[in-house]
């Protein structure tokens, strides 16, 4: 007995000894230059020093997934809007070149407030420890998202969102816009072990999972890959517009690897989650296949429906976010509102629903206020101080005078005569002023008293009509400068800038235009692009897809990005978050996809019935697609079947 | 030691050393060569230079060439970057718009794009040539 108590006690009084080590009080110094030996460039498969093409293995895809990066081409990266794109966030620890990890520090407290994480082939990427918010849904994102991180013991948590689309790994495998990535960062010692963690719920059936691993290498250093393209499309031919991709089923390269790999059986080649289990032995020695298997799975923790909703609320309020010079984007309930103000006044494109007239005017005056010069402290005393026009006291004018009103709205631009960008048109012209007319001294009863409405042409014709017919909408909210052609511009800079309206003939419907506003390098694009839907086509208003792609690329004819694909020429969408050149080119290539999938479709003779059952849309329908509502994903096949056979 | 070195090692030697050098340039690319490029397949050009890109992250000359149907088309030959081609001795005045060449490339994968990967290039008028010698192909 006295030998287990003696034992018992000594065995209790080692325990410290044997126990893990304590976290530490304060996290690690993860910042420096870290360099990782094991790239994923090399292809440890071959294939010409590339990953190969068709290797998803341990890729949790879902059909979506497979048909999308079975379909992508690499030679995407030569059209002009890809060139200089830098890696995708979940490639990045894998790339070619090391890491490079600087700290920011709050100068009052010194603790690290954002860390800085660079790559060769990267943007500078923040990851803020401030504990601030992520941005709203309707924030543009980015090729390397917005990453805020915190600590838990020794491992650096990093969440990032906003993410653009792009791949998992090069050569393939695609993400869409909506995915997520968390990351876990551990050092122990001189070793870096990243996990991420991509949760993509368009093309993934669970989180797809991977480590990495850097040693801290004081003397490595992280190059910069320069990139000087030019806007000239690398892949040939004298089509500027050319979008590289596979026809579903005619991607024969898929396979090649497997000629020389013929250890791998084919199906785990695919991805799934069925194949990431042990369980999945079973399905390689037994006649049985993966979807017979039952495996647990995680499923993606992205609601889809929320993300794309979000992006666009229809909440009943009006959010405002900055964009660029004199522009401001408004959410309104479900559509985007453009506004530009300056000391000119108030210009918005597109005026939402009727519902929201008011909410809208309140704020735009809300706004007009932050373009007046505020009230400053007098610095000058007498009759000879500049600007005094017949003196009248400075000082009691700054201190005496309340602030002036918020500048008046002057024109209304209606890209579209679709509900939501014409019906609050009579309400809001009213709260505005256009001052025209009169001339000579002589005023006109009513003419100038209402801000200016500019449409397209068609615009006019489909909410008007004849006298003693009864027309769409009253007379106050027609367009009241109406264009036939390719453009129309503002006869006057407006807020220092030249404003142009360009026509998209036949694409939504035959209406349709989008707005440049030329210094503030914004575009806003109406119904040609959206974020949270296909596109809305009314063939029986004259609309085609192929006018949309043509519209599309007349934005990114226009647009230029800043730097490395990204930023420079803001697009405003008609529906859904702010984008830039990248996000309108996807959204392009998207609708080319699919154009050239249900053209070829309609040459091998498939009638819709068919062409809709053989789903062309299938790897873009959970981000864009619908089965309930105004626009279906059916209703959208049919546009662009009829759009095609039409063009016959 | 360079003057141990017989003529034919040291020209093995700079064959070896810029087959290197190429081999590792093909890892630098920023997409992927091989899911880009057919490497199991190679196309001849033969045309005239309508452009030459000397540039990062790629150079690119760009050709007017017949297609397999005997079609004019503009083909965009993918190159070295400037970095590579720069120690292989190929500087931006190397080539010059309305030369006649004959190059040699990976044909895209893409059915119906007019893009290639630089394997050869020669220029029959001066005898000028990249990639001509065994192991300087890149990919």
């Amino acid at each position: 007995m006295k030998t287990l108590v003696l034992f018992t006690a000594a065995m209790l009084l080692s325990t410290p000894t044997f126990a893990q080590p304590a976290r530490p009080a304060t996290p690690p110094d993860i910042s420096g230059e870290w360099r990782l030996e094991n790239d994923e460039e090399a292809g440890a498969l071959g294939a010409s020093g590339q990953p190969p093409l068709g290797d998803y293995l341990g890729i949790p895809f879902n059909d979506a997934g497979r048909m999308r990066a079975d379909t992508s081409a690499e030679s995407i990266w030569g059209t002009p809007e890809y060139q200089c794109r830098p890696h995708s966030a979940p490639h990045q620890w894998r790339g070619l070149g090391g890491a490079r990890i600087l700290k920011e520090q709050d100068p009052l407290t010194r603790e690290v407030s954002v860390y800085h994480i660079q790559f060769m082939r990267s943007l500078d990427r923040p990851v803020f420890m401030d504990g601030r918010p992520h941005p709203p849904a309707w924030a543009p994102h980015s090729w390397t998202g917005f990453s805020t991180g915190e600590w838990s013991g020794n491992t650096l948590k990093i969440t990032t969102t906003h993410l653009k689309d792009g791949y998992l790994k090069r050569g393939g495998p695609q993400t869409s816009d909506l995915y997520t990535m968390t990351e876990y960062l551990t050092r122990h010692d001189d070793i870096l072990t990243i996990v991420s963690v991509v949760d993509d719920p368009i093309y993934q059936d669970e989180p797809f999972v991977q480590s990495t691993t850097y040693v801290y290498d004081p003397t490595a250093t992280v190059n910069m890959e320069t990139c000087n393209a030019s806007a000239f499309a690398e892949n040939g031919g004298s089509d500027r517009h050319w979008v590289p991709h596979f026809l579903p089923g005619q991607n024969t390269a898929l396979t090649e690897w497997l000629k020389k790999e013929d250890w791998i059986p084919q199906e785990p080649t695919r991805g799934g989650v069925k194949t990431l289990y042990p369980e999945y032995r079973s399905a390689l020695a037994a006649p049985a296949t993966a979807s017979t298997l039952r495996v647990p799975s995680s499923k993606s923790t992205v609601a889809i429906d929320k993300a794309i909703a979000d992006q666009s609320p229809r909440d009943g309020e009006v959010h405002a976010l900055p964009v660029q010079g004199n522009i401001q984007m408004l959410v309104v309930d479900g559509t985007n509102v453009t506004v530009s103000l300056g000391n000119d006044g108030v210009l918005i494109v597109n005026t939402g629903s009727a519902a929201m007239t008011d909410k809208v005017i309140a704020a735009v005056k809300e706004l007009g206020k932050t373009v007046i010069a505020p009230a400053t402290a007098n610095k000058c005393a007498g009759a000879n101080c500049p600007g005094a026009w017949g003196w009248a006291s400075p000082y009691f004018s700054a201190v005496t005078s309340s602030p002036a009103p918020p500048r008046p709205l002057r024109y209304i631009i209606n890209t579209s005569a679709a509900t939501d960008h014409v019906a609050g048109n009579e309400k809001i012209a009213a709260s505005g002023f256009f001052p025209r007319g009169g001339g000579f001294g002589g005023a006109t009863a009513g003419v100038g008293s209402r801000a200016s409405i500019i449409a397209h042409e068609n615009v006019l014709n489909r909410v008007s009509a004849p006298a003693g017919k009864i027309p769409a909408m009253p007379t106050p909210a027609w367009p009241t400068d109406t264009f036939f052609d390719e453009f129309h511009k503002l006869p006057e800079y407006f807020n220092g800038e030249a404003v142009i309206v360009y026509g998209a003939p036949a694409a939504n419907t035959d209406g349709d235009s989008f707005v440049y506003f030329r210094h503030s390098e914004v575009i806003a694009a109406g119904n040609l692009f959206s974020t949270v839907s296909y596109p809305v086509i009314d063939l029986e208003k004259g609309g085609n897809i192929q006018g949309v792609i043509d519209g599309l690329n007349h934005i990114l004819d226009l647009a230029v990005a800043e730097y490395r694909g990204q930023g420079g020429t803001w697009i405003v969408p008609s529906r859904g978050r702010l984008s830039d050149t990248a996000d309108v080119a996807s959204y392009r290539n998207m609708l080319t996809m699919i154009r050239d999938r249900i053209r070829d479709s309609i040459k091998k003779g498939m009638t819709l019935a068919q062409v809709k059952a053989a789903r062309p849309t299938m790897d873009f329908d959970g981000r864009y697609g619908s089965t309930t509502g105004p626009w279906t994903t059916d209703m959208f096949v049919e546009a662009v079947y009829k759009s095609l056979q039409e063009k016959k | 030691m360079g003057r141990l070195l017989t003529a034919g090692l040291k020209t093995r030697l700079y064959i070896v050393g810029v087959a290197v050098m190429f081999a590792g340039s093909a890892a630098y690319a920023h997409h992927s060569y091989g899911a880009t490029y057919d490497t199991s397949r190679e196309v001849k050009l033969e045309g005239k230079i309508l452009q030459f890109s000397y540039r990062n992250p790629h150079s690119f000359v760009t050709l007017q060439a017949p297609d397999q149907e005997g079609v004019q088309q503009r083909w965009a030959v993918e190159w070295s970057g400037t970095a590579q081609l720069a120690t292989a001795g190929v500087n931006r005045e190397s080539l010059k718009v309305g030369d006649q060449v004959v190059i040699v490339g990976r044909p895209s994968r893409v059915p119906g794009e007019f893009r290639a990967l630089m394997v050869t290039l020669k220029r029959p008028l001066d005898g000028f040539s990249w990639g001509s010698r065994a192991g300087e192909a890149v990919d």
